[in-house]
């Protein structure tokens, strides 16, 4: 990294390379909440009716010429209404963002999903639906998990619609220009209200594979890229395990039952978990072409989040990334007391392990740890998805003092190469995606795009990487005139 | 014994006409209906019968517009409470999904809305009164 991108970024505000191109914004820094710490900025809500169209800076670099296209991204973003706060980050109602970016230029706007939670907690000013971690009111009805849907994980594009996910109700399916909501997807009459989790795999030809949990029972669905339901099948996992992620090589399906269970999912969810190492880390691994044609694999007893994604090699033998805990990382105040500005050091001590799993044709699966903990939001080249690969990019970079991570870090599994770009701390990093560039070859040949959370100037900033140079810094930077709430996952269309 | 004759017969007409002075009618109004098809497949019930599976009486009322009627003759007067679902299919059976949740729109009386589970009694229940009644019910 040069002298001058170290300067704007701990500047907060272009200096040196960014002054010269006169992009500097002259945002008004936005203080801290009284009493709050700076990162508390990633935990505040947004607008209630989102953020308009508003078109960003170009604060630094050079926007690589084939950029074109749009970056989604979802999170929970009402975190307080009054003196009251959410009871659990996970539980906030979603906010989908489009950051339109073409000719060089980037545009952010935003919008809340239109969900019954949202309406009826907006109407009376108050949080009301149970979730993930909170119990909610005796008054508000709930007939069905779409009820208490509050769409705030992850984004799809099928076929040009969007459709903000959550992980235990419908996706919800939005306008991809407007970002107005539309409704709960109904894939097929049979399967209206049925979970669409929030960790969709597309292949590289487009179709989509997903899972509903409900328990053991898990369904699989297989989408073609005309957004077409192909086919869907049951599968039963043998135990209530929490499932927010799985993964899959070009004929298989993964699912893996970590030893983490909920026998009983009644709000408040978390309060349900129930940590069971005797059982392993268990792998149900699925034939695509028959659901019936199954066989399972044994590792450790490992908790997760996130996957990166298979492969599978000539003799069977499957590989692919995750990031292990050795004991659950929720129940202990992750995820509730940051809403409040607090962060339990406790919550934080406990750091996952970018690792890979080695499934052999028969026999114990092996874990191959590497050297990067801390880790989270592991990201693959879509092109390179359920293929042999060996490039996985995640944030990295936590501090034991405050929640969130400061850094990107590329993994080169084949060499054991790792290529690091540390903002500091006076940002928050957030998942980067994969975008091919234009005519390129190999896994390397791809932007890096993702969100940063400027805590000196309080604005939000998007940041692009060439995925070859990663430790030489963003190429790229637009910045907003404002910030808004850290978020989860997103999508490239 | 022409005045016996008469006093038996009017005791017999008042014996006859007892229930139905003290019966009621109660017409349920459905609106709403989104799909015009099919029937709406109506119960009702009192407290004894609302948590199983008997009803006082139900009907099945085929979807020709938005709305259906159904008039119920020679009720007791007291607190009844309305189920039904719309069976949009006509296989006759409410139709779920691989995890149990309905697929076929249903409602309350009152409109009632269940929490994790149909909705309460308390929250479904209505008068019948001895002049009859009237109730509406509002699909969503």
């Amino acid at each position: 990294m040069d002298l001058s991108r170290r300067h704007f970024l701990e500047a907060g505000c272009g200096v040196g390379l960014a002054g010269s191109l006169g992009a500097c914004v002259s945002a008004s820094p936005i203080p801290a909440a009284p009493g709050m710490p700076d990162w508390h900025l990633g935990y505040r809500s947004a607008p209630a009716g989102g953020f308009d169209p508003a078109p960003m800076t170009l604060a630094f670099g050079k926007v690589p010429a084939d950029l074109k296209g749009s970056l989604y991204r979802n999170g929970p973003a009402q975190m307080q209404y009054g003196d009251e706060y959410a009871s659990h980050w996970f539980d906030g109602d979603g906010l989908i963002h489009r950051i339109a970016i073409e000719d060089g230029r980037a545009v952010h706007q935003a919008r809340f999903a239109d969900t019954k939670k949202r309406r009826e907690e907006q109407a009376a000013g108050k949080f009301l639906a149970p979730g993930f971690g909170t119990l909610g009111d005796e008054s508000f009805s709930v007939e069905g998990p779409d009820d208490v849907n509050a769409a705030n994980t992850s984004v799809l594009v099928v076929n040009g619609e969007l459709l903000a996910l959550w992980e235990a109700g419908s996706a919800f399916a939005m306008d991809a220009a407007t970002l107005e909501t539309r409704g709960p997807k109904t894939w097929r009459d049979d399967l209206k209200g049925m979970p669409f989790l929030a960790h969709p795999k597309v292949e590289p030809d487009g179709r989509v594979w997903n899972l509903a949990v409900g328990g053991e029972r898990v369904g699989i669905y297989r989408i073609a890229k005309s957004g077409q339901l192909e086919d869907f099948g049951m599968v039963n996992i043998g135990r209530a395990a929490y499932i927010h992620d799985w993964t899959m090589t070009d004929r298989h399906l993964i699912i893996l039952v970590q030893p983490w269970v909920n026998e009983n999912l009644r709000p408040p969810v978390v309060a349900g978990f129930e940590w069971q190492p005797e059982h392993g880390l268990q792998m149900l691994i699925v034939d695509k072409d028959d659901f019936s044609n199954q066989r399972w694999a044994q590792a450790p007893a490992r908790m997760f989040f996130h996957t990166g994604s298979a492969w599978e090699e000539s003799d069977g033998t499957i590989k692919f990334d995750v990031v292990l805990y050795k004991r659950p990382i929720l129940g202990v105040g992750g995820g509730a007391a940051e809403i409040r500005g607090e962060w339990n050091a406790a919550a934080g001590d406990e750091h996952g392990v970018l690792t890979q799993v080695v499934i052999p044709p028969k026999g114990d699966a092996s874990l191959v740890e590497s050297a990067i903990v801390g880790g989270e939001f592991p990201q693959v080249h879509p092109q390179y998805r359920g293929q042999q690969r060996h490039l996985t990019v995640l944030t990295t970079g936590v501090a034991a003092n405050r929640p969130g991570t400061t850094a990107i870090t590329m993994h080169d599994w084949a060499s054991g190469d790792r290529a690091t770009f540390d903002f500091g701390a006076t940002r928050m990093v957030e998942e980067f995606l994969f975008v091919p560039k234009s005519g390129g070859s190999s896994e390397a040949d791809a932007w890096l795009i993702g969100t940063v959370l400027n805590l000196k100037a309080g604005t939000s900033e998007v940041c692009v990487f060439d995925a070859a140079h990663v430790s030489d810094g963003p190429v790229c930077i637009w910045q907003a005139d404002y910030s808004w709430p850290l978020g989860f996952h997103g999508t490239w269309a | 014994m022409t005045r016996l004759s008469s006093l038996i017969a009017a005791l017999s007409t008042c014996l006859i006409a007892a229930p139905l002075a003290s019966a009621s009618d109660l017409t349920v109004t459905v609106e709403g209906i989104a799909k015009q098809q099919g029937s709406i497949m109506l119960g009702l019930f009192d407290e004894a019968s609302y948590e199983g599976d008997g009803a006082v009486d139900g009907a099945n009322l085929t979807v020709e517009g938005d709305s259906v009627t159904v008039t119920f003759e020679g009720l007791e007067p007291g607190e009844y409470a309305v189920r039904l679902y719309h069976d949009v299919n006509d296989d006759g059976e409410m139709n779920t999904n691989p995890f149990g949740m309905p697929t076929e729109p249903y409602a309350f009386s009152n409109d009632a809305k269940g929490r994790f589970g149909p909705a309460k009694w308390d929250d479904a229940k209505f008068s019948v009164e001895a002049e009859g009644t009237a109730h509406t019910i509002t699909m969503n």
